[in-house]
């Protein structure tokens, strides 16, 4: 595998997007970035000076228009135009989503495979910090429900960048769903500038990759990884949710609880081995999500462990069915490390399957659990 | 440039092409609905022989004039419309969303104003690739009302791309007319606001169209994107379920619109004897019957052949 760059120094969630926009953009030149403000970078950074690098010709400032631009994304991108739309919110994905569902997700099949859209969406999701409600929402489930599209999740500042250098390779459209509660975080990078860097390259029971000519190691998808090994009970996890599992990881590590933290990365297709091959390990598993219990993404979780490892014991953990109120509150929402170190274990207190009618249970965010800071925190870590 | 009779031929191709769908349907050959343009077809015709073979096209639900105006194969869009394999889309599409890339056919998407967008994206892939090719794109009176036309029209204008946003305003948007659902002067007047050019033409005269599609291809070709209205009528009602008249239009205004039929005005402005309509039309009837007889005999997509082409 070449990865031909030595480790830069650690760089943000948002730092990562940025060095895999630019590597991606000298490697194709057909790729093009649409958004609101994106020649400045704002409002998170992730494409600062790419107008400098490249022109305004590839990094295309828009209007206030998320129809048209997902519209204008996806003509271009049937032409051959590999093109990046930027949505800042995910509220604001709505105004897109004709277009997304409607044109992007099925005009290959419609046309009988004539048209490829090779778009990236790359949308902020999960809550920011007091923006309140539709700023801070979770659309995983009903993204992932999608036939048609692909849905990346990452995790970390090098996942981002290698998921993001894989979907930009992909010919068919990808959601990119950056949990904007990692923007911030810090973490090492390894930048792929010989255009390689996948896991597992052919694994057989996900869609592969077009391979570009003359590189095998394009074959590869951004496959679930098991970030932590444990043997007590899994986390299948996501996003900030992730570094949340990691964390509650520590924790229960203090109490004697060996936890395995699966990643999954991408959401749409699902991981299914890897899921079954880690839920069957430890016979206990955690579904961690953004969105709420009723029809969120924890609920295909749950389900798919019970297809693939029949008989573990299955929870889930996902946000109260509330829209997101302003302020700190927003902490009585989005599961915390505390709960989901709570929910681990009171999952490990229940009995096997086969010895009680309870296999399966959703977990309940108590608000005694996640109490909202009192703090309120300086105006620049707060701002996007 | 196509002569009178090459484009009547077209014209009577469309005509004859969709009441055989139609006939299709009543007979059950047909899944689905069937929204035919019969009355409308001078704007297909008219647009499409002002463009190139390289330009770019995209429709909307009542698109099968627009397909074979741009040279689609007949015999693959009738199997289409039965959802055959050999369809043009592979009988996954069906009648409201045909796709012929081939032949600058980039789509009819059934959404009322979906596919507009799109057109400024292919245009700026046009511009990408150092190309003059223009995209014309298709909606009724009724697509007027989509918010995203404005966003489209703003952002073709702002970034100067070549697309023809074509209106063909038949009166109603099914059973509502466009006087009811339309406020101030039309689209003319709403286009030119944002910096296109704009013309308004009768849309039962094929030449009429094509001269005036001709006028905005040359400046889209030089980066000024343009409209053109096209007034129109269709003939029948707006599926299989809705009458032609009785309900919101009335026998009278249906009958005079008919007596403008664009094959019609086209005999009369051209001075195309009667023996030569037959002899097209006899043409066209061929060439139908033999497309509804190879949609016929092609099989219906294979459960591997549905289960293709959703992602990777």
């Amino acid at each position: 595998m070449g990865m031909s760059d030595t480790p830069t120094a650690d760089v943000t969630f948002a730092e990562a997007i940025r060095c895999a926009l630019e590597d991606a953009m000298r490697e194709d030149e057909s790729i093009v970035l649409l958004g609101q403000d994106i020649a400045s970078g704002f409002p998170f950074g992730a494409t600062r000076e790419l107008a400098a690098s490249f022109g305004d010709e590839r990094v295309r400032d828009t209007p206030i228009s998320e129809a048209a631009t997902m519209g204008c994304g996806i003509g271009a991108a049937m032409m051959g135009v590999r093109t990046v739309v930027e949505v800042d919110f995910a509220g604001f994905l709505l105004l897109g989503l004709d277009q997304l569902v409607n044109n992007a997700a099925k005009l290959r099949y419609m046309s009988g495979g004539q048209l490829r859209v090779p778009l990236l969406v790359r949308v902020g999701q999960g809550p920011l910090g007091a923006f309140a409600a539709q700023h801070s929402q979770a659309q995983h489930a009903w993204l992932a429900s999608v036939p048609g599209l692909a849905l990346c999740a990452p995790s970390d500042a090098q996942d981002a960048y290698t998921q993001l250098r894989w979907a930009l390779r992909q010919r068919d459209p990808v959601v990119f769903a950056e949990d904007m509660r990692l923007y911030r975080r810090k973490g090492p990078l390894v930048r792929d500038l010989a255009g390689a860097g996948v896991s597992r390259a052919g694994d057989s029971h996900l869609p592969a990759a077009p391979a570009a000519a003359g590189d095998a190691t394009h074959n590869g998808v951004p496959l679930a990884r098991v970030l932590r090994p444990g043997r007590d009970a899994t986390v299948l996890c996501f996003g900030f949710g992730t570094a949340l599992a990691l964390a509650a990881a520590t924790d229960l590590a203090g109490e004697g609880v060996e936890l395995e933290i699966v990643d999954l990365r991408l959401l749409s297709p699902l991981d299914g081995q890897t899921i079954g091959e880690s839920s069957r390990h430890t016979g206990r598993v955690l579904c961690l999500g953004d969105d709420p219990l009723l029809g969120g993404i924890t609920a295909t979780l749950a389900a798919t462990v019970d297809h693939v490892a029949h008989g573990a014991v299955v929870g889930r953990l996902g946000a109260r069915h509330w829209p997101t109120p302003f302020g700190s509150a927003e902490a009585f929402v989005y599961p915390a490390q505390e709960s989901v170190a709570g929910a681990v274990r009171q999952l490990l207190a229940w009995p096997a399957a086969g010895e009680a009618q309870i296999a399966h249970g959703d977990f309940q965010l108590a608000g005694a659990q996640v109490r909202p800071d009192t703090q309120v925190r300086p105006a620049r870590e707060r701002e996007p | 440039m196509k002569t009178a009779a090459e484009l009547y031929a077209r014209m009577a191709l469309i005509r004859n092409f969709e009441q055989a769908a139609y006939r299709a349907y009543e007979r059950g050959e047909l899944e689905g609905t069937v929204h035919a343009s019969i009355g409308q077809e001078a704007v297909a015709v008219g647009v499409a022989t002002a463009l190139a073979d390289s330009d770019k096209m995209l429709s909307h639900h009542r698109g099968h004039g627009h397909a074979l105006a741009k040279g689609v194969n007949p015999k693959r869009l009738m199997a289409e419309l039965f959802g055959r394999a050999d369809g043009v889309c592979g009988g996954k599409g069906g009648s409201m969303h045909i796709a012929d890339v081939k032949c600058g056919f980039l789509g009819s998407l059934a959404v009322v104003g979906s596919s507009i967008p799109l057109a400024v994206g292919v245009a700026l892939a046009a511009r990408r690739a150092g190309e003059d090719t223009v995209c014309a794109v298709f909606f009724g009176d009724g697509g007027v009302n989509q918010g995203v036309l404005y966003e489209a029209m703003n952002l073709a204008a702002i970034w100067k791309l070549g697309v023809i946003f074509v209106c063909e305003n038949n009166a109603y948007a099914i059973t509502t007319p466009a006087a009811k659902a339309t406020a101030g002067e039309g689209i003319e007047l709403r286009a030119q606001a944002f910096g296109l050019s704009a013309l308004r033409v009768d849309g039962q005269d094929v030449e009429a169209v094509a001269g005036a599609t001709r006028t905005l291809v040359a400046e889209a070709r030089a980066a000024q994107p343009g409209l053109l209205e096209c007034l129109t009528y269709r003939f029948l009602g707006h599926s299989r379920a809705d009458p032609a008249h009785g309900r919101y239009r009335t026998r009278e205004e249906v009958e005079r619109w008919q007596g403008r039929d664009p094959l019609a005005v086209l005999a009369a402005n051209a001075d195309l004897d009667t023996d030569t309509c037959m002899r097209l039309e006899a043409q066209a009837q061929a060439q139908v019957h033999e497309a509804i007889e190879f949609a016929r005999a092609s099989p219906r997509p294979t459960f591997a052949e549905l289960d293709r082409d959703v992602w990777g």
